[in-house]
């Protein structure tokens, strides 16, 4: 069992003097997984990946990585990784196959385990056509297949790409994905993005980041049910417009749309959607177990009013990572640098009371997750 | 070890890919020439260019060839070893690698000590065209000259690990330039001053500067305080650079 765990952190802290990057995350990641590392800029994802490769050392906590502890054994850990830090900084001066080789040779492989491996990671990664060709002449999206390739060229068993698709097209990315599918089904992966769909498309897993900690983990779907609530979205007619007013007297004002739909039980919240003058639209967020819809519709059936759209939105994960992450970079654009500004941000710290109660609410959802995971 | 050669191999390469190692080697052949031939000695009156000085030695070349290797030849040549990699993140990639932080120094060290080297070995054509083939102007003191070869080798040494160990210290290769070319060129200049200075203080720059430990090399004498030296000089800077590196963990 034990041996199924492939990367292993335990209260892994970080901190870069007094900035705390990580603070006791623990998470275990195993065979066969492919694991999405998701978290706003600055979250500590390439901290950790620099930690799991050992480029650097963690401030406290154990690792392990294939069963081979950082501090103890860096090499070992590193003949299991393939890594392929952010942006893919490659030697510019030397040629596709150049590179290989120099990676391969570096891996210890002889010439023929490298004439095969580079043959099938060149196929996979598309590289054919530029294997001659110095890496500086290649577009950022080349460069990335490269890291990916030299990442690929001994086998490993564990793969850790920081950013892989970054600098990629649509076309390449849906390739890129399509393809980490297929190698994923031996190797464990974990890859750092802030891309949600792709985490989506790839990955079983994600493991959301904030501010150094880990704010959720788990399979996708027990993510996206953490924050427990559904969205509906309902536009009612506002005007005539060329096609006339088809309801009944006269169209309602904004205000009286709000109210009536704020006041339907079970609605936790609305809030005005931007559109044309012809409709108001309102998003309104319930519980998960409630449905909404048959009373919007009779309140709309009551008043008259033209009902325009009326749909029921499962939360996506893109709105879980906002929720989870949110307050964090909210409090990042408001502290800054040095620390608590007092006199000149006045105006500031009024908005910050204003939106207190929401940021309350999402440290709230932390603390729950938080504890929830463990 | 092996992985210090493939590193090596590596960086030498790069620096032959780029324009920097044939302009470093080339200009500095060119300046070596004019110096040697043209200019009469600077430091000493009664000392004149080559041809006037009227003596089979090769006093000349080893007089300007140290400040030259000072000022610019090893700068050039060290300045991006560590921070160039570093600047651009290529250094994350290579040290995540299965290779030793220590393998990652001496390879670099080893590489810019080759670029020297192949200078050096460029300049050799001076004593071979005029004492040897195609000319013969004299019968010239050759273990003299290997006294100076080996002087200019343990110099080159140190001077490339005091750059390297510059080059580790910053991410832009233009600091990691200047540093090593300011911290080499007082090096070298203080033991002119030295005879200046008196006292236990003028002891101490003349032990500590390069040049008047290079001299007796020069001369043709073998001295082995010298050869310590230059060989501990260059043991601590290999030193520190990898402990530079090293520190990249704990910051």
């Amino acid at each position: 069992m034990s041996n199924d765990v492939m990367i292993y952190a335990n209260d892994l802290s970080k901190s870069f003097g007094t900035f705390r990057a990580l603070d006791k995350i623990n998470f275990e990641v195993k065979r066969g997984e492919i694991v999405g590392f998701l978290g706003p800029n600055g979250a500590g994802k390439s901290t950790t990946m620099r930690i799991l490769t050992c480029f650097i050392s963690p401030t406290s906590g154990t690792v392990r990585v294939n069963g081979h502890d950082v501090f103890d054994a860096p090499l070992q850990v590193r003949e299991n990784l393939g890594y392929l830090p952010q942006r893919a900084p490659l030697y510019l001066e030397m040629s596709v196959l150049e590179y290989l080789r120099f990676a391969a040779d570096l891996r210890n492989l002889d010439a023929d385990t490298f004439r095969k491996r580079a043959k099938s990671v060149v196929e996979v990664c598309g590289l054919a056509q530029v294997l001659g060709r110095e890496i500086r002449h290649l577009s950022h999206g080349y460069r990335q297949r490269v890291g990916l390739a030299q990442a690929l060229i001994h086998d490993p068993p564990i793969l850790i790409l920081d950013e892989p698709t970054s600098d990629l097209d649509p076309n390449e990315k849906a390739e890129f994905l399509d393809y980490l599918k297929q190698i994923g089904e031996q190797r464990t992966v974990m890859l750092s993005t802030h891309n949600l769909a792709e985490v989506e498309a790839s990955c079983a897993r994600a493991i959301i980041v904030s501010r150094g900690r880990i704010v959720a983990d788990g399979p996708l779907d027990d993510i996206r049910a953490k924050s427990g609530r559904v969205r509906y979205v309902v536009s009612v007619q506002e005007s005539s417009g060329t096609a006339g007013y088809k309801g009944r007297g006269e169209p309602p004002k904004k205000s009286e749309v709000q109210s009536a739909f704020g006041a339907v039980g079970g609605v936790k919240k609305i809030d005005e959607l931007p559109t044309d003058e012809r409709a108001h639209a309102f998003e309104l967020v319930s519980d998960r177990d409630v449905d909404l819809r048959p009373d919007v519709f009779r309140v709309a059936a009551d008043k008259g009013w033209v009902l325009l759209e009326l749909h029921r939105d499962a939360q996506t994960l893109e709105d879980v990572f906002r929720s989870l992450t949110i307050g964090d970079e909210r409090r990042n654009r408001q502290l800054g640098p040095d620390g608590d500004g007092r006199d000149e941000e006045d105006d500031a710290g009024a908005d910050d009371q204003a939106d207190a109660p929401p940021r309350e609410g999402s440290r709230d959802r932390h603390e729950k997750t938080a504890s929830d995971r463990s | 070890m092996r992985n210090i050669w493939i590193i090596a191999r590596r960086d030498l390469r790069a620096q032959f890919n780029s324009p920097v190692a044939y302009v470093v080697i080339g200009g500095t052949m060119f300046l070596v020439g004019v110096l040697f031939f043209l200019i009469p000695h600077v430091g000493n009156a009664f000392m004149g260019s080559f041809w006037e000085l009227d003596r089979a030695s090769m006093d000349q070349l080893f007089l300007y060839l140290p400040p030259l290797m000072c000022l610019f030849v090893v700068p050039a040549v060290t300045m991006r070893t560590i921070a160039a990699e570093r600047g651009s993140g290529t250094l994350e990639l290579l040290i995540t690698m299965p290779v030793r932080d220590s393998d990652v120094i001496l390879g670099k060290f080893i590489a810019s000590l080759s670029v020297v080297l192949i200078l050096l070995a460029a300049t050799l054509l001076y004593p071979i065209a005029m004492f040897f083939w195609p000319w013969n102007l004299g019968p010239l003191d050759w273990p003299t000259l290997w006294a100076g070869y080996l002087g200019c080798l343990l110099f080159s040494s140190a001077a490339v690990a005091v750059g390297m160990m510059l080059s580790s210290l910053t991410e832009s290769d233009v600091i990691a330039f200047f540093m090593t070319s300011a911290t080499l060129s007082v090096l070298y200049a203080i033991g002119w001053m030295a005879a200046l200075i008196p006292g236990v203080l003028g002891d101490a720059v003349e032990f500590l500067s390069f040049q008047t430990r290079y001299q007796s090399f020069a001369r043709g004498l073998v001295d082995t305080r010298a050869v310590l030296y230059f060989l501990s000089v260059a043991t601590v800077c290999i030193l520190v650079s990898f402990r530079a590196l090293e520190s990249r963990k704990w910051s």
